[in-house]
């Protein structure tokens, strides 16, 4: 019987693996394209390039704390145990993402803006993001309860997307009152061509990678499931 | 007309760490996946 | 409606009954926020930062630890007793027992910032003039505020091992937004400006306590219940 479970296990897992690896695939592709295709921005040089990657991590990374709070509402009403394992696979993608966004954009941040860190919308609410998904990923290391783990986590994930449109207003009203120094103004405007395509094709490679790395968690959960039935069985 | 700014080490920075954590994350599903799939040890 | 509250009362009452026994939680909550306030005052270099500059990052960072630090006692005494299992049985509805106890939790954290206040009053030689009721009103609404997500959490990191930890964890980002908005309100009020100025700040807080204290209050019986 648990046998099954683990073949199954096996096949959700190896689909994820071969997702992601397409994914992968795609990324490298982007970075081709980002630094072959692309023309070079003339006002913020080179460096202007990592926002082919950063921006597409951070709405995969958004994308991800949705999908938690989608599940976790479905999961306290519904009570499946899918959606709990989806909540639990989401988050930790979240942090992968998250882990991009927070180093490129400080990295992009010194060139263009001339500073490491600023407290810009998109900067500030990645971090809470992932401050948000540790703490739900700890909380639920900490409950060897699945019932409890799943309907705590729930109940964090939940909270977490209230507090998401708080923590855009508390960073609009935070700048408004300290201004940032931006020694070099990005630009705006006029996105060419080769710049439209390539952000497009990286934004389906990141949704890609996404559901990828939560196929592949989802499998490895469905595993460790199998495995500790067998061990009771 | 001003000099495009000569900022490739921060792009390639970028690329690297980025490459970093998605590699990263990869491996660590592939060995708990690896490890959670074995035939051989299972317990009970 | 009435009844509801009269048993969110009757729970409330009872966690400051035992807390009164006891006084663990205000002893620590207070002790804590004292010295965090002494170090403040002693990690400044005076030639270079005003009081008045980082008066009010000081009183809200104290005031958000030693919220976290009274907090976590609470709920710990009650898993000591085994006493939320008996609470449990009985046919309460889950928001009003969420709504005692996080009363309970609110008079805590008040009794400890209203003591905490006059320390920081005199450690960073302020005038408070006609500014008290403002003060007041800014810290209310913020720990009215996080204290909400405190309280559900707490009841949760009861069961983990490492409750002291988990809860700093969770709630901390849950913080930010009032204490953002009463640290702001707060640097106002004590630079003379007048409490009309300060009305977006409560507006804001506002908002942030019902969100979150009906949203806390609905959760609230996941956490608690089978």
């Amino acid at each position: 019987m648990s046998n099954g479970e683990l073949e199954r296990a096996g096949r959700v897992v190896r689909r994820g693996g071969w997702i992601t690896g397409a994914a992968l695939a795609g990324v490298a592709g982007i970075y081709v394209m980002a630094l072959a295709y692309t023309p070079v921005e003339v006002r913020q040089g080179p460096a202007q390039k990592i926002f082919y990657i950063h921006a597409p991590a951070a709405w995969a990374a958004l994308l991800a704390f949705s999908l938690v709070g989608l599940a976790s509402i479905l999961y306290l009403w519904l009570e499946d145990p899918r959606l709990d394992r989806f909540a639990a696979a989401s988050a930790e993608a979240g942090v992968a993402f998250c882990g991009v966004v927070l180093t490129t954009g400080p990295i992009w941040g010194k060139p263009i803006w001339g500073t490491w860190w600023t407290w810009d919308a998109r900067l500030t609410l990645t971090l809470f993001l992932f401050f948000l998904f540790l703490g739900y990923l700890v909380l639920r290391q900490a409950l060897p309860d699945p019932s409890e783990r799943g309907r705590f986590s729930a109940v964090v994930g939940i909270l977490g997307m209230l507090l998401v449109p708080f923590i855009h207003v508390s960073v609009y009203l935070f700048r408004t009152l300290h201004p940032q120094p931006i020694l070099i103004k990005p630009s705006s405007p006029s996105l060419p061509p080769e710049m439209l395509r390539t952000l497009l094709v990286s934004f389906a490679v990141s949704t890609l990678l996404y559901v990828g790395f939560v196929t592949w968690r989802y499998g490895l959960t469905l595993a460790l499931e199998a495995r500790e039935h067998h061990a009771r069985g | 007309m001003a000099d495009v700014p000569q900022n490739q080490g921060y792009l390639v920075g970028a690329y690297v760490v980025a490459a970093v954590v998605y590699l990263a994350y990869t491996i660590s599903l592939w060995r708990r996946a690896r490890k959670a799939l074995r035939k051989e040890e299972l317990p009970g | 409606m009435g009844e509801w509250l009269r048993r969110a009362l009757v729970v409330a009452a009872k966690d400051i009954r035992l807390e009164l026994r006891s006084k663990t939680s205000l002893l620590s909550g207070t002790v804590f926020a004292a010295l965090v306030l002494l170090i403040f005052n002693f990690a400044r270099d005076p030639t270079s930062l005003s009081t008045l500059d980082l008066a009010p990052s000081a009183l809200w960072v104290t005031y958000a630890f030693a919220a976290v630090v009274t907090l976590n006692r609470g709920f710990s005494v009650e898993r000591e007793n085994a006493a939320l299992d008996g609470l449990l049985l009985a046919p309460i509805p889950r928001g009003a027992l969420f709504f005692g106890k996080y009363l309970a939790n609110f008079a805590f954290v008040s009794v400890v910032e209203a003591i905490t206040l006059p320390l920081f009053v005199l450690f960073f030689d302020l005038d408070l003039g006609g500014k008290l009721p403002g003060i007041i009103a800014v810290a209310g609404l913020a720990t009215a505020g996080f204290l909400a997500a405190g309280t559900v959490f707490s009841a949760m990191v009861v069961r983990t091992r490492f409750a002291e930890l988990m809860l700093p964890v969770l709630v901390l980002p849950f913080m930010v937004p009032p204490i953002m908005a009463a640290a702001e309100a707060t640097a106002r009020l004590l630079g003379g400006r007048p409490l009309s100025e300060i009305l977006g700040w409560l507006r804001f807080l506002g908002f942030y306590d019902i969100a979150f204290i009906t949203l806390c209050g609905m959760t609230f019986a996941f956490v608690v219940d089978e």
